[in-house]
């Protein structure tokens, strides 16, 4: 695919078009006992219209508080202590609370790690997913209940006037995960964060959930931003990709690029660490 | 997922559920049911025992026990749930207010609760009864504020575990308000503890009536409830045992109902037990 620097060229990014999300300076602290300890230093990054990022990293690297902060759903002990976040032209640290909740769900979604602890057990699925519809138009959730069997079905979920009337547990898995994918396109935000989503399922379910995600983008030209440490889907979906480590961006660039080429020792330790049933591993490999 | 009702589930609920529906029944229908008023006096048949007329015997001015009863279960069943209401909403309040807002909120409210709390039940009511005054009311007051401590320790700790799940984040991902997160993501998910707790503080609700009555604190003479009949039965246990054993049983029972139900739904809303 060329030389290094050629597929390093981020195609989404094209001059004067305003990115999706932009992460500048980040810096996420945490309390504990008062005594603040910064955990997430200095992260910059951006999701491109229509572009899907990923962001990569072992458990405690700070993709998620990343991620989060740019939802301003950090947990109660931690707070954003340094940089912006932006979504379009929002200064997302700027906005009231009450701003923020019109923004989440409807400009911006999420699609969490685990949908069977996702979803309200004691709701049908149906009225969970048009939620979002009912809390930004003001109406009652029996009004716009009708629209649920309609997200479920733009999900690929078979039947689905029947199934907006099951409960969350008589979902599978892969049907639950779908239904909170559905529940964030409700309505049509511009950036979905995905933590994880797929991490909880198994790896047939997981590919189907990935070409949901990939249907979705090309459809609709929604930019995802994919929380993973999963490499074989980050190189399956992503078109740029975010290394973390310790709180801090240690690599990024293009999928084709880390993966050929990697520059971070680290990332070449992570590539290292995928199993793989082909090649013998190459230097740099975790003996 | 079997479809049906399961009957071996909820066995103990439906047992204790048919004891409180019957003497629920005595208590709404007793002017019907009850065989006599339960003030007329018989001077004809005073501390008689069980017999044809009066099936539990009269008291020590002839009174018919069994109407007695009959409409003393009216009093019991109002305070019972009245003060288990009282509790429930009170405690489910300030439980829930304190676990969702944490930090000074969830401080001030616990401290006051544990202050509550550290009072041996009988003597706060016996203490708030004295500063509100004896009636049946007032008894209901009392005993609701005895529980309010308990309720709202249960609420805020079923609480702080609903507010871990991902569904309350995920509630606020898609912008969620406030209000909306703790009505349709964290009640729904506590009432099962808190329904739990309710049986329970029924059956306490009407021994402490009983107590509070039994210490002339509650209803007042004439006014037939369980607790001053026993507490008038003492005096006559040599001539008519009848008269303190007829309301301790109605007592007992109705304790029992309430405790069969707790246990019972305990048992059968517990996640654990489904399947």
């Amino acid at each position: 695919m060329g030389t290094p620097t050629l597929s390093d060229l981020r195609i989404h990014d094209t001059p004067g078009t305003l990115p999706t999300l932009s992460v500048e300076g980040l810096g996420i602290e945490f309390s504990r006992r008062r005594v603040w300890t910064s955990v997430v230093h200095d992260v910059s990054m951006k999701v491109m219209p229509g572009e899907i990022v990923g962001v990569i990293g072992e458990s405690g690297s700070g993709k998620t508080l990343s991620a989060l902060a740019a939802l301003r759903l950090l947990p109660r002990q931690a707070r954003v202590a340094t940089g912006q976040v932006r979504l379009g032209d929002i200064d997302i640290l700027a906005q009231s609370e009450r701003q923020m909740r019109t923004l989440r769900g409807n400009r911006m979604a999420l699609i969490p790690q685990d949908a069977m602890q996702a979803l309200n057990p004691t709701m049908r699925v149906g009225l969970q997913v048009a939620e979002p519809l009912s809390l930004h138009s003001g109406k009652a959730l029996k009004a716009v209940a009708g629209a649920a069997a309609g997200l479920l079905e733009a999900v690929g979920i078979a039947r689905p006037a029947e199934q907006a009337r099951a409960f969350p547990h008589q979902f599978s898995g892969g049907m639950q995960q779908r239904a909170m994918v559905a529940m964030g396109l409700a309505l049509a935000p511009s950036l979905l964060i995905a933590d994880e989503p797929t991490t909880a399922l198994d790896v047939t379910v997981q590919a189907q959930v990935l070409d949901l995600l990939r249907n979705i983008r090309t459809t609709r030209g929604t930019s995802i931003l994919f929380i993973t440490h999963d490499l074989g889907v980050v190189a399956e979906l992503c078109d740029w990709v975010y290394v973390m480590r310790h709180g801090r961006i240690v690599e990024q660039g293009s999928v084709a690029r880390i993966f050929r080429d990697p520059h971070e020792e680290y990332t070449e330790m992570l590539l290292a660490a995928t199993p793989s049933i082909h090649a013998p591993r190459r230097k740099g490999a975790l003996a | 997922m079997s479809e049906g009702f399961d009957f071996y589930r909820w066995r103990l609920v439906i047992l204790g559920g048919g004891i409180i529906s019957v003497i629920l029944i005595c208590a709404i229908l007793a002017p019907w049911i009850a065989p006599f008023s339960p003030y007329d006096l018989d001077y004809m048949a005073m501390l008689k025992g069980p017999g044809a007329t009066h099936w539990l015997g009269t008291d020590e001015i002839g009174r018919d026990i069994l109407s007695r009863i009959i409409y003393g279960a009216r009093i019991s069943m109002q305070v019972a749930f009245i003060a288990a209401g009282i509790g429930l909403v009170f405690g489910a309040v300030i439980g829930v207010t304190a676990a969702y807002f944490g930090g000074i909120v969830d401080m001030i409210l616990m401290r006051f609760m544990e202050l509550l709390f550290s009072f041996p039940a009988i003597l706060l009511a016996v203490v708030l009864m004295a500063s509100l005054g004896t009636s049946v009311l007032n008894a209901m007051i009392a005993i609701g504020i005895v529980f309010i401590p308990g309720f709202s320790r249960l609420a805020r700790a079923a609480t702080e575990v609903v507010l871990r799940e991902q569904y309350v984040e995920s509630a606020r991902a898609i912008g969620m308000s406030h209000t909306r997160i703790l009505l349709r993501e964290i009640m729904p998910n506590i009432v099962a503890p808190l329904l739990v707790e309710a049986a329970v503080a029924f059956s306490y609700a009407i021994l402490l009536e009983s107590a509070l009555s039994f210490l002339g604190l509650g209803a007042q003479p004439p006014e037939p409830t369980w607790g001053n009949m026993l507490n008038t039965g003492r005096g006559f246990m040599a001539q008519s045992a009848i008269m303190s054993i007829a309301p301790g049983m109605a007592i007992f029972l109705t304790v029992i109902g309430f405790n069969l139900v707790g246990d019972g739904l305990r048992d059968a809303l517990d996640p654990h037990m489904k399947d």
